[in-house]
């Protein structure tokens, strides 16, 4: 058996304090389900875990403005279950409820996921192409910033030193969608989502295949190109295959995901 | 390091106690407690050999933290079986021969305890949707699909 | 009858309910916990390792290096003694232990292990056997360490000053003159891949060294193996080394032989304290891997496909200590060509020394490395000459009462018959549909090992009985079976019985629990001990109803001498005693004798077959049907020979489809359950036959021979071809996970 590093771990009662405990060596902690894995691995070892997961503004789901918002520590499964989510955006419970394992979705958060950036992972992507936002507090106030543009490469975020992720905001949509991915180990080789908004145009997510999801749209549905996309986008060779033959797969599942969007168009 | 403390219920016993924040939930269970009957393997939540329900949602105990537990309910593999009396997904896996070294049942059943709560009468493809981030090393996994599903019917018989 | 019956599993309830305990769950008071140090290089000279940082934790009492064990012997291994308890000068692969760190507590253990600081200064390291095998390759070991045990007489020495750790080579009749001859000439090459066996247990132990007795508790298949190695490190007679292997959560072969033990036992004698070990997946990772295989196969055919010569050349790397690789590499030489007649044969071998976690046995040991290579050889021998592949096998295959290995056991299965029962299972010979393939393998393995066991039976004046024996429970039902078989014996009921393993110091010598042994001859043992134990009460009860020997029997639980003269055994037992008391002993031994006087003790069978279909987007191999036949002679318990088969067939699969240790450099990349794929629930296939077939043609108790490994062993061979026959592509290495198979079917050359 192996064990976690020596840390302190504070359970700050609100936001307020949680913001005052937070510093660039100690992390926040929600689900965990990343975070002790890379502390056991010895990749990190911070002395304190900011405990957030008890501050009941940050654990609700609910409706601001038209936007659904999803607390920072929302869990996958409590998101999955959630009928506001599922009527504003039906592609996301779908694509959560296979997210990992059930262990995993019980207790790994939407919030943690993001703000970890690792890129073999399908949150990101979807909600990328759902033009999703995320809300950052700082004792200097908030600050609200696309996904696409929070996350900028492996784990890596826009996220600052002082700022916790408070809520992940979703315009509700009922543009036809997919989410497609190819995965034969322990998380994706690739996710494919593809949206057809109302005015015809296309927006093509990619993700888990390179450092980060990348977005790429196309102003109707005859000028998308599985093979340009395949060929631009960020490939890094693995365990899970070449350089080459991610490529090739990223192709193929965009054949699928465009297929599937046809279909529902 | 400050040790934290704790007040939590496991098997539907009391229990206070004061632990360092590094201690994950397995190790609480099974160094402080002696409930050895969770087992600890990949330590990296894949292989489910340590699930327990907390709050009756399955978690990986090895990457999860005792000081969590707080203000919780946690079920082990030992708060399965009732006055003695099989579970019937404990007798389901004994009766299909769904277990071989025996290292990975507590996590299996501790997760079909936690499926059938979530889908009572599920099909086989949901059972090994489910059951996907669990290994078994040594049965081929047909007879534990057998037993989760011979377990549904049970329960569903048994219930009025 | 108990036997013939799928009884549950006796110890299933204890693992239902969590009370089952498992040498990780043993403690002991006062136990201190160890961390280990391990090498952060792969093959290196220590300059000198610095504990005193590491001695301010708090709750540290020792750093133990190898410089602490004066007075030891300081190695351990039961062929070659090669295996530093602890690394002495020098590094032989990256994750090799270099320090103990004892504390009292795991914290503080870990903590201070992370502080131990050691000074390397690099050698070159060699990873493949090819650059360990060139000429200015370094050396990695320097020493003769052979001990010369007997049983292990097929294990040649090694070739001094190279890294050849051992050879081993089996040849008849002349091979050049019968390929010259030849109608077709088929060759072969193919690459077997690096294992973890990921029993899902990690090797612990537990030692305690008390008033000169050593005490151990561990995760050890063959406690009577590890007793001594550590009777000898500690130059302690075999009754003052105590080994106890409680349940085992896994083993399949990589918990044989002496692990972590050595380490608990030194930590203990240094400490005065109990002291546990507990490896995690990477720490076992790093101790015990299975060996990859290069292997060269070429075969002549006559016209009618008849089998003229075969000839192998075969190389596996056996990594930084030898531990039973020698006999992983004899066993592979014995195995890879088939249970074919084959007039002429070569096959030769050399196990390796790299600088990588050393390997040893893993279920099949040998066989599954060497069928890959003979059987796809086979397939595209079939292939060549035009000859179904089912057809080209049954005119090779050797037949009942065959000896296809001079001054071996001739054939005790009918594999033809086997071949048939896999063959009509998957419908070959129907029309190929597209993208699907169907492939099946045979192997015959020499299994059992040396028919070493001894068993006890006691029976006791209540009429219940306890069965002793150095059988290990590692999840294969030995004690159950082995409780049946004493129940049919002694005509009792199978409840009445309780099967006691695995304690050096109270249950009577087992050799292993390995190579599909059990079954038969750990059984042999226990239904001689109930038989010895019968004859004593037969004596006991013509005494008690006054009766001549020759007219007593017993039947269903009573001694018997007439129709009117009976009394229960526990009648006669207080009778003849006295007062309610008394018990009677049987003792069951098995040697090299009589009809176990030839190796070896049985031929275990591998038939198997899949129905595969690729996904040429993807590569993605899904196997849909899966055939096994489990030719046991006997089925003691059917339940439990087609779980056994089942679950080697998947590891099987999971070698062939996703399984493979890669070294990048001087380390592994993948040394977690994360990266290294094991098949999962969603991985089976929809269709499973485990068929068995009982002709009753074994030496074991009631016809059996043993099972367990043989499902494994074709395994491989039969993916590969399956997936050529679906996509025109021989596959030549495994595992053929999805990115493989694309690669085979668009080579970059053809892009």
């Amino acid at each position: 058996m192996s064990v976690l590093p020596s840390f302190e771990h504070l359970r700050p009662a609100d936001l307020h304090e949680a913001l005052d405990a937070i510093s660039f060596d100690d992390p926040v902690y929600a689900g965990g389900t990343e975070l002790l894995l890379a502390m056991r691995s010895g990749l990190l070892r911070p002395s304190s875990l900011i405990d957030i997961k008890r501050i009941p503004e940050l654990d609700r789901i609910g409706q601001e403005d038209d936007d659904v918002v999803i607390g920072g520590t929302v869990s996958h499964a409590a998101a999955t279950a959630d009928p506001v989510v599922l009527s504003a955006a039906p592609v996301l419970p779908k694509v959560l409820a296979h997210v990992g394992n059930p262990r995993v979705r019980a207790f790994g958060t939407l919030g943690g996921n993001l703000c970890f950036a690792e890129p073999k992972s399908d949150v990101a992507t979807i909600l990328i192409s759902l033009s999703a936002d995320v809300e950052l507090a700082s004792k200097n106030g908030r600050r609200r910033l696309p996904v696409e543009d929070f996350i900028i490469g492996p784990y890596t975020t826009a996220r600052n030193e002082g700022e916790i992720l408070v809520s992940i905001l979703i315009p509700p949509t009922a543009d036809p969608m997919v989410y497609e991915k190819f995965q034969t180990m322990e998380r994706p080789t690739v996710g494919v989502a593809a949206r057809l908004l109302e005015d015809g145009s296309l927006r093509v997510v990619v993700g888990a295949v390179g450092g980060a999801p990348e977005p790429f749209d196309f102003s109707s549905v005859h000028e998308v190109n599985s093979g340009h996309i395949a060929d631009r986008v960020e490939v890094i060779p693995d365990l899970t295959g070449s350089e080459r033959y991610k490529r090739h797969v990223t192709r193929v599942v965009l054949g699928r995901t465009l297929a599937q969007l046809e279909g529902l168009a | 390091m400050n040790p934290v403390g704790v007040v939590t219920q496991v098997n539907g016993r009391e229990i206070a106690r004061s632990v360092p924040a590094r201690m994950t939930l397995v190790e609480f269970l099974r160094d402080e407690l002696g409930l050895t009957g969770t087992k600890v393997s990949c330590e990296l939540q894949v292989c489910g050999v340590c699930t327990v329900l907390v709050d009756r949602k399955p978690v990986s105990s090895c990457a999860f933290l005792a000081v969590d537990i707080d203000g919780r309910e946690v079920t082990t593999i030992e708060g399965v079986a009732s006055d003695g009396k099989l579970h019937p997904i404990q007798q389901a896996f004994i009766d299909h021969f769904a277990l071989q070294c025996g290292f990975c049942t507590p996590g299996f059943v501790m997760m079909a305890v936690a499926l059938l709560e979530e889908v009572p009468q599920p099909t086989p493809e949901q059972v090994v949707s489910y059951l996907e981030g669990n290994i078994c090393r040594c049965t081929g996994y047909r007879s534990i699909l057998e037993a989760v599903l011979d377990a549904a019917d049970r329960l569903e018989r048994a219930s009025p | 009858m108990s036997v013939g019956n799928s009884v549950p599993s006796v110890d299933a309830r204890v693992k239902t309910t969590g009370e089952a305990r498992y040498a990780l769950d043993a403690a002991v008071p006062g136990m201190l916990f160890a961390d280990i140090v391990r090498s952060t290089r792969a093959h290196a000279t220590i300059l000198d390792i610095d504990p005193s940082e590491a001695l301010t934790t708090p709750g540290v009492s020792a750093v133990i290096t190898a410089a602490d064990l004066d007075g030891l012997f300081p190695r351990f291994g039961h062929i070659i003694a090669d295996h530093p308890i602890l690394a002495i000068d020098r590094v032989r692969y990256y994750g090799e232990p270099v320090a103990l760190v004892l504390a009292d507590n795991r914290y503080a253990a870990a903590d201070a292990a992370d502080l131990v600081r050691v000074r390397y200064a690099d050698l070159p390291v060699v990873i493949e056997p090819e650059e360990a095998l060139a000429a200015e390759a370094p050396l990695l070991h320097d020493e003769d360490y052979s001990l010369g045990d007997r049983s292990f007489s097929e294990a040649q020495s090694a070739r001094p000053a190279t890294n050849v750790a051992h050879e081993a080579m089996l040849q008849w009749g002349d091979v050049e003159s019968a390929l010259e001859g030849a109608h077709v000439v088929v060759e072969t090459t193919t690459r077997y891949p690096m294992l973890y066996a990921y029993a899902m247990e990690p090797y612990n132990a537990i030692a305690s060294y008390d008033e000169g007795e050593l005490d151990v508790i561990s995760t050890a298949q063959h406690p009577f193996q590890v007793r001594e190695d550590l009777a000898r490190i500690f130059s302690l007679p075999l009754n003052g080394v105590r080994v106890r292997s409680p349940l085992l959560g896994g083993g399949y072969g990589s918990k044989s032989y002496t692990k972590v033990e050595p380490l608990a036992a030194v930590g203990a004698w240094i400490s005065g304290r109990p002291v546990k070990v507990a490896l995690d997946v990477e720490g076992a990772i790093h101790t015990t891997r299975a060996d990859s295989a290069l292997i060269w196969v070429r075969s002549g055919f006559d016209d009618k496909g008849t089998i003229v010569a075969r000839e192998f050349d075969i190389t596996l790397n056996t990594g930084a200590y030898a531990d039973n690789g020698t006999l992983v590499l004899t066993k592979c030489v014995h195995r890879c060509f088939g249970p074919y007649n084959i007039p002429n044969l070569r096959a030769s071998g050399r196990a390796v020394y790299t600088n990588t976690v050393p390997s040893s046995s893993y279920r099949g040991f040998g066989a599954p490395q060497g069928n890959l290579a003979g059987e796809v050889n086979m397939d595209q021998a079939a292939e060549r000459l035009g000859i179904d592949a089912a057809e080209l096998r049954r005119r090779n295959l050797v037949g009942p009462g065959e000896r296809h290995i001079p001054g071996k056991r001739a054939m005790d299965a009918d594999l033809r018959a086997d071949l048939e029962m896999v063959v009509k299972g998957l419908g070959w010979g129907g029309r190929p549909t597209a993208n699907h393939g169907i492939g099946f393998g045979c192997s015959a393995s020499d299994a059992g090992a040396f028919p070493v066991s001894t068993a006890q039976v006691r029976l006791f004046a209540d009429g219940s009985a306890l069965v002793l024996t150095g059988s290990t429970e590692m999840g294969q039902g030995s004690r159950t079976v082995l409780g049946q078989i004493a129940a049919t014996e002694l005509g009792i009921s199978v409840d009445r019985i309780r099967v006691k393993q695995s304690d050096t110091s109270l249950t009577p010598y087992e050799r292993t629990t390995g190579a599909s042994r059990t079954t038969t001859l750990t059984g042999l043992a226990v239904q001689r001990a109930c038989r010895d134990a019968l004859a004593k009460l037969v004596e006991m009860g013509a005494e008690v109803l006054d009766r001549d020997v020759e007219e007593v029997k017993t039947a269903e639980g009573d001694v018997v001498a007439g129709p009117d003269s009976r009394a229960s055994y526990e009648e006669v037992v207080q009778a003849w005693f006295g007062g309610r008391q008394g018990e009677v002993t049987g003792v069951g031994i098995v040697r090299r004798a009589g009809e176990l006087a030839e190796l070896p003790p049985f031929w275990e069978i591998g038939m198997v077959g899949v129905d595969v279909e690729v996904d040429p987007q993807t590569g993605v191999v899904t196997v849909h049907h899966l055939v096994t036949v489990g030719d046991v002679g006997y089925a003691i318990n059917p339940a439990m020979v087609e779980g056994q088969d089942l679950g080697a067939a998947t590891q099987g699969l999971g070698a062939a489809l996703s399984e493979e240790l890669i070294y990048d450099g001087p380390q592994l990349v993948n040394p977690n359950m994360v990266e290294y794929r094991v098949p999962r629930m969603g991985d089976m296939p929809a269709r499973i036959d485990t068929f068995i077939a009982e002709r009753g043609d074994g030496v074991g108790p009631f016809g059996a021979k043993g099972g367990g490994e043989g499902s494994l062993n074709p395994v491989g061979g039969a993916v590969a071809s399956a997936i050529a026959r679906a996509t025109g592509r021989w596959p030549t290495r495994l595992p053929l996970n999805s990115s493989a198979v694309w690669e085979l079917l668009n080579p970059p050359d053809e892009a």
